[in-house]
């Protein structure tokens, strides 16, 4: 089965159809997909800023990693799941849509990047790893992220 | 009396010049929607990291009013962008927006959300010494953030359904639905 042929058939089956049919339901898997979207963006925002030194400069950033990364993982796979019903409602126009792909490129690098890069890294103990390698860490975090969402955005305007 | 003065507003306010421009463009409209959007994550993402640690679901290694106090600053910072871009996307569709159940539905969770903020901000500066310590915050504190996630949640639900047309005036709806929405009888149709 190739995408397009995946697409199709996501569209045609019952996900697809319930997404289309049901607006109410719809516009609750998008409420739950900002929100989850707001979770990630805090959990990345808070490890990011404390790996910059510039929120929670007193709390070992260990600490506030550790404690972020759960909700990550909680917040991405809210995101996935809402992801996918939304997509499922509109699939062929998401198969045309340049935004949709390009958002699910940063996604992906997104993910790769956390589970590949980011927290393995940050896992070690932070004052054995260069500054200058947790900021950059932060900064290519930030604007992963930065890019799914504004592609997100974008996907409904084009 | 007093939806026909906001309706009146809002049509002087949809007929200035900045406010035509802003709706009929493309990517400025776009753009400060795209920036509505983000900065509620920056603003939500740390309120919501903010009332899990109240919860005592998240951070709880922490003292609470230091995750509270140190994330204060970034989430202020959300918060203004996310109000002047709001207040932005009103002044370009001002007319539909003011006669919006979604959009009544969202101010008066945003006024509950901020006195529920006021309360809690209260509640948590007075007990800080006895609990602030403690992975698991007293009952009150965690009904308070409890009470913020959901009336969040509610309120991107409200600002999400705007968009869709469901109740729009001039419809075949329910009185209830048109007093709630505010539809004035002379421009409904």
């Amino acid at each position: 089965m190739d995408v397009m042929s995946f697409f199709t058939w996501l569209e045609g089956s019952a996900l697809g159809q319930m997404a289309k049919s049901y607006g109410g339901v719809y516009a609750m898997a998008q409420t739950v997909h900002l929100a989850s979207m707001a979770l990630l963006g805090g959990t990345v925002l808070v490890t990011d800023l404390r790996l910059l030194n510039v929120a929670l400069t007193d709390v070992p950033s260990n600490v506030v990693a550790d404690g972020a990364h759960k909700w990550f993982k909680v917040a991405l796979t809210i995101i996935l799941i809402s992801g996918i019903f939304m997509v499922a409602g509109v699939a062929m126009k998401a198969y045309y849509n340049a935004f949709y792909w390009a958002k699910m490129a940063a996604l992906a690098t997104g993910i790769v990047f956390v589970f590949a890069v980011k927290r393995p890294l940050l896992k070690k103990d932070h004052s054995q790893i260069p500054g200058w390698v947790l900021k950059m860490t932060a900064v290519a975090s930030l604007t992963v992220w930065f890019s799914v969402a504004a592609c997100g955005r974008w996907i409904g305007f084009s | 009396m007093l939806n026909e003065v906001l309706l009146t507003f809002a049509q002087w306010l949809g007929a200035q010049q900045w406010s035509i421009g802003l709706h009929e463009s493309f990517y400025m409209y776009n753009w400060i929607e795209t920036t509505h959007v983000l900065t509620l994550t920056v603003f939500l993402g740390m309120l919501f990291v903010i009332d899990l640690r109240m919860l005592g679901l998240a951070l709880t290694n922490v003292p609470a009013s230091k995750i509270a106090e140190r994330l204060d600053v970034p989430m202020m910072i959300g918060f203004t962008v996310m109000i002047i871009t709001g207040f932005l996307l009103f002044y370009a569709i001002p007319v539909r927006t003011t006669q919006s159940v979604w959009f009544r539905l969202k101010v008066i969770l945003l006024i509950v959300a901020g006195i529920n903020a006021w309360i809690f901000r209260n509640r948590m500066k007075a007990a800080k010494p006895t609990w602030d310590n403690d992975p698991r915050p007293p009952k009150n504190v965690r009904i308070g953030a409890g009470l913020s996630l959901s009336l969040w949640i509610a309120i991107i639900f409200a600002g999400r359904a705007i968009a869709y047309d469901w109740f729009d005036c001039g419809q075949d709806h329910t009185d209830f639905i048109n007093w709630a929405a505010g539809c004035v009888v002379d421009t409904a149709g």
